[in-house]
């Protein structure tokens, strides 16, 4: 359940850390409350310092305290059921910076992500992620 | 397939579509039944100190004392039954027999062997006093046999 105002953690390494939601981006059913998979606009609130090095680089990626960014929702406090019936449950609400293609904005990701996000559409963060809740089972 | 999970709380089984699944913070994961369950483990209760949780009644051993019990009744019990060589009637017999009678078996047997030993002597001392039995050098029996007391 995020709607505005909502602050997330920010788990890539895209230099964020704490992102202030300012917009949930329409899907037939939200009902302008956004869940892990559903795509924002947030407002960067607290990010990492950005030293002299990284900000003389080209293709350096500059995010910095007061940027507007588009983001997608990667953890949820409020549960979530999944088809299977379990219902998971996570500590914080956390995002994942995009671009405007809809593109990673980091590299990396450092933290659990929710599996539901495959299901969205997401593999790439799901590949990227250290953990996935609940565990993917493969066909094997 | 989906398979029973144990309640991180109360030690409790979860079964398919059952409970609720929690990643803390650290991305540890904790499973629980119902909501008090949660509920208890969200309030930093300690299961060891809420009587009815599976790891309490491990800790103050409730519920397993009559297994406990069972086994201990069982005890090794002393059975008479024959061996090879001797059957249970001749183990009996020769247990029941007294010191005073098996003093005079021996006696018999010793007597006996005694007397078969005279004869076998008498038997052997005709034909072997006329060859040259006093004259031959002194050879122990067992040297003779080549045993090990020729050395």
């Amino acid at each position: 359940m995020i709607g505005l105002k909502s602050t997330l953690n920010v788990i890539d390494n895209s230099g964020a850390l704490l992102v202030e939601c300012v917009n949930i981006l329409k899907q037939k059913v939200n009902n302008g409350w956004g869940g892990v998979g559903d795509e924002i606009v947030c407002v960067v609130k607290r990010a990492r310092p950005v030293s002299a090095a990284a900000q003389n680089s080209v293709t350096a990626v500059k995010v910095r305290k007061g940027d507007v960014r588009r983001a997608v929702i990667v953890r949820t406090r409020k549960s979530i059921q999944r088809p299977d019936g379990r219902i998971i449950r996570f500590d914080d609400n956390a995002a994942v910076l995009l671009n405007n293609k809809r593109e990673m904005l980091g590299t990396r990701i450092g933290g659990v992500v929710s599996a539901d996000l495959r299901m969205k559409g997401w593999g790439k963060i799901v590949s990227l992620a250290p953990k996935t809740y609940p565990e993917l089972r493969l066909n094997a | 397939m989906q398979k029973v999970e144990i309640d991180s709380f109360s030690g409790y089984r979860i079964y398919p579509s059952k409970g609720k699944l929690f990643v803390r913070g650290d991305s540890k994961v904790f499973r629980f039944a119902s909501s008090k369950n949660a509920s208890l483990f969200l309030q930093r209760k300690n299961p060891r100190k809420i009587a009815w949780t599976q790891l309490y009644r491990r800790m103050h051993k409730k519920g397993i004392t009559e297994e406990v019990a069972k086994k201990r009744s069982r005890r090794t019990i002393k059975h008479q039954r024959g061996i090879v060589g001797a059957d249970l009637a001749t183990i009996a017999a020769r247990r029941n027999q007294t010191a005073a009678e098996r003093q005079k078996q021996r006696l018999a047997a010793i007597s006996k062997a005694k007397s078969e030993k005279k004869e076998k002597e008498a038997k052997k001392a005709k034909p072997a006093t006329r060859p040259s039995a006093p004259t031959g050098p002194k050879v122990s029996k067992q040297q003779m046999k080549g045993g090990k007391g020729g050395r």
